[in-house]
């Protein structure tokens, strides 16, 4: 049988699409992999501008204030729950009452006008995170927030991947402290204090799909 | 025809072995559609899809987010009990045809999302097996109400004259209205409510503007029964039958499992009494019912003997019973000395002399008058504690047809100036020789409140928008009497008002509705504090008072019908039958009922008329033939579908379709989008029910009728092998839905699981397994379903559709086999074509634990959790639908487009308000299925956990939707590593078995078969033993 031939003109082809091609796909394969896996596309160091500036950093760091004065419900909820403007002016009417920066809050609660927050930690749709599984099983606030006690403005300080949590998930340990002591921030737990939590309290973090996906 | 011989089909165009296998008679050769998908890829979208992927392509890393910018907008000021992400749950309760249904709804962030049965209502609520918990049934309709909720199509706002205006002005045109100095010039036309409050403000109406008239019309309606009872015992009561305690009960054309105002109770006590393992009747002991009806209901399915007889035979059959049980006259009619007919009617009447005292009769509201006094005589006679009688609220009160007759010849003689429409829509299902649309147009003010611009509101000056009864407070009473009430849910979306503010705004009356309400339950002396009456739903001990009754020995009344089964054309009957999606039209523009689909004829999206072959064969008429129906001088072109064990001679009209102004989706549009037909147009005052002397012709034309009674089909999926054939397939069935008589299982060595021929196969060992089975530890979540308890109500159905977020695909789709519903009820026929048993089988998936579709996925979205579960993880799916290639279940269903983008326009968004947050919301191209309600396992879970609490939960602590809703606890859902749950004693009973179980898929879901309990005197000789 007779050798095949390629056609002339699949020649040009070779020379400026097959070749090319070769030469810059794995490079663009790679670059691809490695912009995915950079931080800065998972959004760790994002930090949105919110409509009121309100400091973390001034409220729980430097007055103290615990996570749970304001996001009340966490320890019953799935979500966390930024506070409605009706927690803040427990204070603020009588502190910095005429304040421009707190009009926002002002408004949302006298005029029912609701303050827009720019949400930070963000988890795609079809993830289901609940806050109180873990809250009350010992995982610290800063353990997946970070130090908020020092931010004057809200960032995401974990990549918050599937990964990290499964992570997490497989090997508990180093991240669980006693659960009375979630909302410390820089908290050090003692040596083994997180194994110590785990067989107490059973800890048992399922991997299965429909823990998080339903 | 030797299809025949193995027993099962499944449809008509099975035993038409012509037909290519997996074709049916409903397939789309031969009909055109046109070429309109709903997803179009044209010119404009295919552009910007690539332009879409070549900016991803090109521009990583440059600013570019993984997700867009959300927000978070916390409340001003949040409510005390609120806690935002969790739900709260609500007693109320919604009015069907003028009779309430309890209800608990579910609320999520201040919006009610899920329907569901209360459990603690006293008239249905208590479990069918004794000591047990309720989950609070409820019907299908109640599951879907509460998408009208969020219905675009809700009217917004007041119309006047086709115009919109506002509610101030017509508040200041009520209030020149009440200036006049007398009213009796005014009229009111309200739908059925048993609402007290309603009827304490309609007392003050009466006094405080006589003149006034208040007339009642429902289509749809149980007087029949009221005259009955008039004729048997000279005063207006209330039957309530007591099916737990009835050894036999005979049911004359009465549906009561799903068409009647007690249905829900009567599910209930009929599976209480049912159950041979903890029957009420003691232990081993069963019910048996005896159904006469001309169109195959749900009871139907779950008799024991059926007799297809006309509706207008039933009476006929009715007086043979009575003169076989206690000599009075002989009927002369035909249809009692047919053979079926006349063997059955002996065997009862034996059987219910033997159990007198234990036996119930139950007349259904299509029957006239005379056929519910006999049925009342007979339970004096033969019942004891099987009946009690209730005094009734409104024992003075016309029949509805009366009613509304009185009105148009008011509005004739112009006696009305203004009428006030509250509720309903009689322009549309008012009996046709009232030509009450006309009528209406001729009186100068009308009013009409209404949730929707119906066909009514056109046609009246004032339209008014009416609140949804989750918007509203109000109160309403069980077919017992128990007052239940309504409290909102949410405020009024639109600014609806109710009847109850209606009428309190008639009388200048400012008192907001729930003080109104509160006034009521104070003035009813029923005692209890509101709050309590509020929290529970209900107030207990508000029965209606007990009434002793005597026969008042006035017999007959029964017309002398004379005819038999066989009659020709000019001579058949017609009923007019309650359609399973749209009830009398009202939720037409229902998708999710719409699209569910009827139990018995499997149609969706339509409603048809019902032909038993043999009259169609008689006819010339196929199933999609559209036939001309006269009746007199009226008529009606509709579609014909051929139903098996429709009575011969009759023709069952199916109500509710053909409506013009329902909405976007309710409304009759193009055949390939369905809508029905408006059978109302036959319907006369004169014969409400059932009507004779029908002639049906073809008109030449066909329409197109989507059924599913073919998808999905078991049969197609396991056999690999090309040459097995339909007969194969038939041979299977008793295998997938088994069935056992009484005296065969009454023997201690019967197992359900042995009636598969491989359990006897010793060759095939069990659990013989390539791959090293999984050891499970922990929770091990199991369901169990009642084959003998599924009467095809769709509560289940319509439930977990709400529960999950499932998209209704439209007619044209479902054609296609792409109906969305995770759960279907496959519906079986078995025996004669014109007179078969059916038997149903609710199908979802199994989660097997050696899941065909688990090996079969490319990407790992759907794998097995640790407790048993098969997982569905939508985001990875890439719509390879090779698992639902490999399920032989065929449980899975896959988004073929994009079915929620229509909540996209502004116009719809407030229909996303309705999704359940806790279930991930399907786009185009990912597979889902049922997931055992995943979110409510998970939300249990972890409350315990947070509790503190470990170990199995409590049994009962989770209910899936499907079970949650099922009046007759047919489902059953639980954890397996507890031994004392209800599921691990259902998957030990000796009827549990295992759909498919010769695969060695281990399916976590068992059925138990039906046990059937005919008389044995009518058992034939000639069926095959069950072995």
């Amino acid at each position: 049988m007779s050798r095949f031939l390629f056609p002339e003109w699949t020649q040009p082809l070779k020379k400026y699409v097959i070749t090319p091609a070769l030469l810059i796909g794995p490079v663009y394969v790679v670059i691809m992999a490695a912009l995915i896996k950079d931080p800065q596309t998972l959004r760790v160091g994002y930090m949105p501008e919110q409509p009121v500036p309100y400091s973390h950093a001034l409220h729980a760091g430097e007055m103290g204030l615990d996570c749970r004065y304001c996001h009340n419900v966490v320890e019953v909820s799935p979500k966390a729950a930024v506070p409605p403007a009706a927690t803040c002016m427990n204070c603020h009417q009588t502190v910095h009452p005429k304040s421009e920066n707190l009009l926002p809050v002002r408004q949302a609660f006298f005029e029912n006008e609701p303050l827009r927050w720019v949400r930070v930690h963000d988890l795609p749709d079809y993830v289901y995170f609940n806050h109180s599984a873990h809250v009350t099983r010992g995982v610290g606030c800063e353990s997946c927030h970070g130090r908020v006690d020092r931010m004057v403005r809200v960032w995401q300080s974990q990549s918050l991947t599937m990964q990290w949590c499964l992570d997490c998930h497989r090997n508990p340990e180093p991240n669980l402290r006693e659960p009375a002591n979630v909302t410390q921030m820089g908290y050090k737990p003692a040596p083994g204090e997180g194994a110590k939590v785990k067989a107490r309290l059973k800890i048992n973090p399922p991997t299965d799909c429909s823990t998080c996906h339903r | 025809m030797s299809s025949l011989d193995h027993g099962y089909w499944k449809s008509i165009a099975e035993l038409e072995s012509d037909l290519p296998s997996g074709e049916t008679e409903f397939a789309t050769s031969g009909l055109a559609e046109a070429d309109d998908s709903v997803d179009p890829l044209n010119r404009r979208n295919f552009a910007k899809l690539m332009g879409a992927s070549l900016a991803l392509a090109g521009v990583a890393g440059a600013g570019c987010k993984r997700y867009e910018r959300e927000g978070i907008v916390p409340l001003g000021r949040r409510p005390e009990d609120q806690v935002p992400g969790t739900n709260q749950a609500y007693a109320t309760s919604f009015e069907l045809g003028g009779h309430g249904q309890a209800l608990v709804v579910t609320s999520f962030e201040g919006r009610p999302i899920k329907v569901d049965g209360n459990p603690e209502h006293p008239f249905a609520g208590g479990g069918v097996v004794a000591g047990t918990k309720r989950h609070g049934a409820s019907t299908a309709f109640a599951q879907g109400s509460i998408l009208h909720l969020y219905d675009p199509d809700r009217s917004q706002s007041v119309n006047h004259s086709g115009k919109g205006a506002s509610f101030s002005d017509w508040k200041a045109w009520l209030g020149e209205l009440r200036k006049q100095a007398n009213f009796n010039r005014v009229r009111v036309l309200s739908e059925a409510t048993s609402s007290p409050t309603v009827a304490a403000l309609r007392r003050r109406l009466n006094s405080e503007m006589p003149g006034l008239i208040w007339h009642e019309w429902e289509p749809i309606s149980w007087d029949n029964e009221r005259a009955g009872m008039v004729q048997a015992f000279g005063k207006v009561v209330r039957p309530l039958a007591k099916l737990d305690q009835a050894e036999t009960i005979v049911s004359l054309d009465c549906d009561f499992f799903v068409d009647h105002p007690a249905s829900l109770r009567y599910s209930r006590d009929f599976a209480r009494s049912r159950n041979p393992e903890t029957s009420t009747l003691g232990r081993g002991r069963m019910n048996r019912l005896y159904v006469v009806e001309s169109v195959y209901s749900s009871a139907g399915v779950l008799c024991d003997h059926r007799l297809p007889v006309r509706s207008e035979h039933v009476q006929a059959v009715a007086q043979q019973l009575e003169h076989l049980l206690v000599g009075t006259p002989a009927s002369q009619a035909e249809v009692v000395k047919e053979a079926k007919v006349a063997r059955v009617l002996e065997a009862l009447a034996r059987e219910v002399k033997a159990n007198t005292g234990r036996v119930v009769f139950l007349a259904g509201r299509k029957q006239p008058p005379a056929v519910h006094a006999l049925a009342a005589r007979l339970n004096q006679t033969f019942g004891g504690v099987t009946v009690e009688y209730r005094e009734d609220p409104n024992p003075t009160r016309p029949t509805h047809a009366e009613a509304i007759a009185t009105l148009t010849r008011e509005i004739e003689q112009q006696q009305v100036e203004t009428l006030f429409i509250l509720g309903g829509n009689p322009v549309y299902d008012a009996p046709a020789d009232l030509d009450f649309a006309t009528k209406l147009g001729t009186v100068k003010n009308t009013v009409h409140l209404s949730e929707y611009n119906n066909e009514t509101s056109a046609r009246c000056t004032w339209h008014v928008p009416r609140a949804h009864y989750l918007e509203s407070w109000g109160d309403s009473l069980t077919w017992d009497g128990t007052l239940t009430l309504q409290q909102p849910l949410i405020a009024p979306m639109y600014g609806g008002i109710s009847i109850i503010e209606l009428c309190a705004m008639l009388l200048g009356d400012e008192t907001p509705a729930d003080q109104l309400v509160a006034r009521t339950l104070a003035e009813s002396g029923a005692g209890g504090s509101w709050r309590q009456a509020v929290h529970d739903g209900f107030v207990d001990k508000t029965q209606l008072a007990p009434q002793a009754v005597q026969a008042t020995g006035g017999g007959g009344g029964l017309a002398a019908a004379t005819g038999g089964s066989d009659v020709n054309n000019g001579q058949l009957e017609v009923t007019f039958v309650a359609s399973s999606a749209t009830y009398d039209g009202r939720f037409a523009n229902n998708a999710w009922l719409q699209e569910t689909p009827d139990f018995l004829t499997k149609v969706v999206w339509d409603n048809v008329a019902l032909i038993s072959p043999d009259t169609a064969d008689k006819l010339g008429v196929r199933s999609q033939d559209v036939v001309r129906i006269k009746l007199g001088d009226r008529q009606l072109d509709i579609a014909a579908l051929v139903m098996p064990g429709q009575a011969r001679g009759s023709i069952g009209v199916v109500l509710g379709g053909g409506r013009t102004k329902a909405g976007s989706v309710g409304n009759k549009q193009r055949e390939w989008v369905g809508g029905g037909f408006d059978a109302y147009k036959l319907r006369a005052s004169a014969a409400l029910d059932i009507a004779t002397g029908a002639t049906v012709t073809k008109t030449g034309g066909r329409y197109k009728i989507v059924t599913t009674q073919d998808h999905h089909d078991i049969r197609h999926g396991f056999s690999l092998s090309d040459t097995v054939g339909d007969k194969e397939y038939q041979k299977k069935v008793p295998d997938l839905v088994r069935e056992v008589d009484r005296q065969d299982f009454a023997d201690a060595s019967y197992k359900a699981e042995k009636q598969h021929p491989w359990y006897h196969d010793h060759h095939h060992g069990r659990g013989a397994s390539l791959y090293k089975e999984h050891v499970y530890e922990g929770r091990k979540w199991a369901m169990a379903i009642d084959l003998g308890n599924c009467m095809g109500c769709n509560a289940c159905v319509v439930a977990c559709q709400s529960e999950n977020n499932i998209p209704v695909v439209g007619k044209r789709e479902v054609n296609r086999n792409r109906e969305m519903s995770w759960l279907r009820i496959d519906r079986y026929f078995k025996g004669d074509l014109n007179d078969p048993d059916v038997v149903g089988q609710p199908v979802a998936c199994q989660h097997c634990e050696n899941a065909p579709c688990e090996a079969v996925c490319p990407v790992g979205a759907t794998l097995h959790s640790s407790e048993g579960l098969n997982d569905m993880v939508y985001n990875r799916c890439v719509g390879t639908r090779y698992c639902l290639n490999n399920c032989p279940y065929r449980v899975r269903r896959f988004n073929f487009f994009d079915y929620h983008k229509e909540f996209q326009d502004a116009r719809n968004n407030v229909r996303k308000l309705l999704f359940n947050p806790d279930v991930t919301v399907r786009e185009r191209g990912v597979m889902e299925k049922c997931t055992y309600c995943v979110q409510r396992i998970q939300g249990a879970k972890i409350k315990a956990k947070n509790a503190g609490e470990r170990g199995p939960l409590p049994d009962g602590t989770i209910t899936t939707a499907c079970q949650a809703a099922c009046p007759t606890e047919a489902i059953v859902f639980g954890d397996l590593s507890d031994p004392e749950s209800r599921v691990s004693k259902l998957h030990g009973d000796r009827r549990q078995y295992e759909l498919l179980g010769e695969f060695n898929d281990k399916p976590r879901t068992r059925f138990l078969a039906r046990v059937r309990n005919p008389n044995p005197e009518l058992v034939s000789q000639s069926q095959p033993a069950h072995h």
